[in-house]
Parts: structure tokens; sequence; C-alpha cells
């Protein structure tokens, strides 16, 4: 049983490093799905529709109101076609958050009336996560910075996203090769017994650490030809210039499938009002 | 002028620091949150932390930047990029995160001091463990309601919250903030710097330590991180607000949905009149 874990713990350190897969679902979530509905909206409409998803349900502990929600953004997470592992981590998410806590206050003496308050809150967390995988994986990201900035969020921030989505594929490979490098030259210990096993993991670990030291000075070189190129290009007295702001945000439009969708949601919405009042 | 063009100079440099520890800590955290967390027995093996990067990084360079890069970097990459992003909620990652490494980075006045590293590095990670898990237990308290009277929650909120605090400082603590910061900063100290163009840090470029003025920054900085985690999640301010809507409740409701589907019905014969006149100009 002890080797077994110790063998599953060895072997997901090792699965987790299969870095082309991470880059794969990365880019497929960002860039996989333009021809979406979802995808189609005005950024700043799904903006305001996700503030209410994630704001208003915290605050109403009726369980029918909730349900509604929750079905109303798993809809929109079908509709958005968001990538495998992106759904995979929001179900470990919320079991982490919720039904983590559930198994433990069992053990110290609770029973099933621990369950409704838990429920409630567990419906709340992924009514809210998905609500988020919608707007946040399912738009563009250049939309979404868009849509971001138009509500007046620093440019610093619509900056970190458009330059964290085109840097990410290079980052990535970067550190899969110095990875690479590491093993070829490396010697790793034998792991045939226990204790080799837990050297053998250590020792990845290891390298995991000391990579990070050739990718901080290439990152480092790479962020300096960056902020010199936006320098070339005005980019600091761009950033701050209204008029620059005006032009950058005029392909946003808000057309009639964008009003259709608010008011599919609204009408959804009252709809779960009506029948809690009513029961 | 000689002070205006050296002031644009650490600008852009400031700029460089924040692009740097964004996208190396942003790709950090988004392995950490693609990693399945392990159990053996009850002790949780998860590369919590790659914090070293930041910490690294602010205690070379400026530590403003280097925190707020941090922040940014697993707000954009973890958060957006992967769609978990939480609202309000994020705010009390954001400004932990960003106090932690900061005051760790504001520490250190020599990096080649290993000592004075070890003790910034323990204390940057300590700090904003410590925040995260004051702010959870808060946060369960207020989340379910009659937090006392469900049987063996609170004990067990405290009990977990306490030893994931214990877990997470001594395991991630040492193994990845601790050791990887000892053995980076002197290494990097001197080099990583003419790359950026600027002077490492010594006696004349250090800020100097933490004071009043830092400390009562952070402090403000975590009660606006508990109360953004806390109106996230409470249910106590809008009791009122719903009973107030309540009496009248189905009468609204009623209305709010004739209204919702007259818009519903408008905008649909707004689209099969607009794709009609599409199909008939072609």
């Amino acid at each position: 049983m002890e080797g077994k874990t110790k063998k599953r713990l060895s072997e997901s350190i090792l699965d987790k490093f299969s870095i082309d897969f991470l880059r794969n679902q990365v880019l497929k979530n960002a860039y996989g799905n333009d021809d979406t509905v979802i995808a189609r909206l005005d950024p700043r409409i799904l903006l305001v529709w996700y503030l209410f998803m994630a704001i208003v349900p915290w605050f109403v502990d009726d369980l029918w109101f909730l349900l509604a929600c929750f079905i109303l953004v798993a809809a929109t997470t079908v509709m958005a076609r968001v990538a495998g592992l992106v759904l995979f981590i929001f179900a470990l998410g919320v079991f982490s958050q919720t039904g983590y806590l559930f198994i433990v206050s069992l053990f110290f003496g609770g029973n099933a009336s621990t369950i409704f308050p838990l429920l409630m809150l567990t419906l709340k967390v992924a009514t809210c996560s998905l609500a988020s995988i919608t707007v946040f994986s399912g738009l563009d990201p250049d939309r979404l910075s868009n849509g971001l900035q138009w509500y007046g969020c620093p440019e610093r921030l619509s900056f970190s996203i458009s330059y964290a989505y085109r840097i990410l594929p290079m980052l990535m490979e970067e550190f899969q090769n110095i990875l690479l490098s590491y093993r070829l030259r490396g010697n790793p210990p034998s792991r045939e017994t226990l204790r080799g096993k837990i050297r053998y993991l250590a020792y990845q670990v290891k390298v995991v650490m000391l990579s990070f030291y050739p990718l901080m000075l290439n990152t480092a070189k790479r962020s300096r030809t960056t902020v010199e190129a936006l320098e070339i290009r005005g980019y600091r007295y761009a950033a701050v210039n209204k008029a620059v702001k005006k032009i950058r945000l005029s392909s946003l439009r808000a057309g009639a499938n964008d009003m259709m969708f608010l008011a599919v949601s609204v009408f959804w919405i009252c709809g779960a009002v009506l029948v809690s009042t009513l029961i | 002028m000689e002070a205006v063009r050296k002031q644009t100079a650490s600008q852009s440099q400031k700029l460089m620091i924040f692009v740097l520890t964004m996208a190396l800590y942003g790709l950090s955290t988004l392995f950490t949150e693609l990693i399945p967390h392990y159990q053996v027995g009850v002790v949780e093996f998860s590369v919590e932390y790659f914090l070293f990067i930041p910490l690294t990084l602010a205690m070379l360079f400026d530590p403003m930047s280097a925190a707020l890069g941090a922040a940014t970097g697993e707000l954009v990459f973890s958060e957006i990029m992967l769609g978990q992003f939480g609202g309000l909620g994020e705010l009390e990652k954001f400004l932990t995160v960003t106090i932690g490494v900061y005051i760790a980075g504001r520490m250190v006045k020599n990096p080649r001091n290993y000592k004075m590293v070890g003790i910034a590095a323990l204390t940057g990670t300590g700090l904003q463990l410590l925040m995260g898990t004051v702010v959870d237990i808060m946060k369960v308290q207020f989340a379910v309601e009659d937090f006392e009277a469900v049987a063996g929650l609170p004990e067990s909120v405290f009990a977990t919250e306490g030893f994931a605090f214990l877990n997470d400082f001594l395991f991630s603590g040492i193994l990845f903030c601790l050791l990887p910061t000892l053995f980076l900063v002197p290494k990097l100290y001197g080099k990583i710097e003419p790359l950026l163009g600027m002077r490492p840090r010594d006696g004349k470029t250090y800020l100097g330590g933490v004071n009043a003025k830092v400390v009562i920054g952070c402090v403000i900085g975590f009660a606006a991180a508990a109360a953004a985690e806390l109106i996230a999640t409470s249910g106590m301010p809008l009791i009122d607000w719903e009973a107030g809507w309540a009496e009248s409740s189905t009468a609204l409701a009623v209305g709010l949905i004739a209204a919702a589907a007259l818009a519903v019905i408008v905008i649909a014969a707004i689209r099969m009149k607009a794709s009609k006149g599409q199909a008939e100009a072609k």
C-alpha cells in the first residue's frame, strides 16, 4: 500500500511534465473556440452578465433561485465549448472547497444536517466558477481585454492578459527545452527500492527548481526586449491617452444577439424567482 | 532635466520587472493549478508554492513591481486563462501575495547575506499563508448560516485550516520557498541586473527596511483583502434587501417575467425582420 502510494506520487510528478499536453489545452482554451455563440457576444454585455452571476448568488439563500442560476451557467458553459481540462479543474476545485469540508465535518460528529448548508455553499461556488469559465475562457483574450478596458480597468491589466496569451506558449517551450537538457546531462538515481524512489522524486523536483535559473535569465532578456519595443511605439503615452483608447475600443459593438442573450437570461432568472415565490 | 530622464528610465525598468515577474510566476502558477494534489496519510503533498520566483526577484529588484507583477501574473495566467476567476474574492489573493512578496523584498539589504535572505523568504511565505488562513476561517464562518449550530463544523474548519497552514508552511514553505530562494538569490545577484540595464542592489539602491509606513500600508491592504473576501462571501448585508422585496414578490416577479418575455419576442422579431431583409437584398 505504502509503495503503491509512493509510486503514484512519483508517477504523477512525472505526468505533469508532459508540457505539450498542457500547452495544447491552454491554447485550445484560449483560441480554439472563436466560432461559438458565446465568443461572438459583446464582451461588455458578457461582463455585466458575469458580474450578476458572480455576485447575486452569494446573497440569496433560495434553493430554486440558485438551481436556476446554476442551470443557466451550465448551459452557457456547454455553449462556450470549454476545454476538458478546465472543466476537470473546476470539478476538483468545487470538491476541494466544500466536499472536503463535508467529509471532515463527518469525522467531527456531523450528520445529514450538515449537508444542506454545504449544498447551498456548493451551488453558490459552482455557479460563480461556471460563470467565470464561460466568460473568461469562452471569450477571445483580445476581446476580453478590450471589454475590461472599456469599463476602465487599468491598461496594465489588459496588457497583461494580451501579453500572457502570446508569451505563454514560448515560455512553456523554453522551460521544456531547459528541462530536457538537464535530463540529458543528468544522472538520475536508480528507483528500484522505496528509498531510491524517494530520492528519484527529490531529484526531479530539484531539476525543476534548477531549471528556473536559466529560465529567469532568459526571461529577463526577453522582458527587456519587450519593454523596449513597447517604449519605441510609445506604449506608456498611448496607455493613458484618451484618443488612443477610443480608437482601440471602436470595434466593440453590441447588437441584437447580445440583447437576445441578456433578455433570455433575465427571463430565466425571473421565472425562477416566480417559481420560488409561488412554492 | 537629468532628474526627469532618470525617472523615465526607472519607470520602464519597473515595467520590465513587472513583465518578468508576471511571466515567470504566471507560468509556475499555471503548473500548480494543473497538478493534482496527492495525499499520503494526513500530509498533503503539493507543489503549492512556486513563490520562490517572486521572492527572489523582489529581493534583487524593486519589490513593489515584483510583488504587483506576481499577483497580476497569478490572476491572469492561472485564474483568467483557465476560467477560474472568482470575482471579488480574487482581490484577497492578489493583496496577500503582494504584501507577502513586498515585505520579503524590503527586508533584504544585501542579497549575498544567506541568513537575511532565508529569514525574509520564510517571513514572506508565512505572512501570505497566515493571512490566507485567517480570511478562510472568517469566510466559512460567514458563508454558512448558523455556523455554530451545524454539528462538528466549527472544529473541523479550525482543524483543517490550521493543519493546512502548518502543512503548507513546513512543507511548501521550506522545500519550495526557502531552499530555492537561498540557492537562486546569491547566484543571480550581479548577473540578472545587467540584463535589465540596472545596478545590483547595494547600500545606495536599497529602499530601506520595513518601517511603520510599510506596516500600516500592509495592514490596510490586509483589511481590504479580508473585507473584499467577506463581501464576496457573506449573506448578511442583503437579508434586509431580500425581506424588502419579498413582500409583493409574486407580483414583481410576474411583472419582470412579462417584461423579459416581451423583450425576447421583440428582439426575435427584429432579428427575423433583419434576416428577411438580408435575404431579399440578396
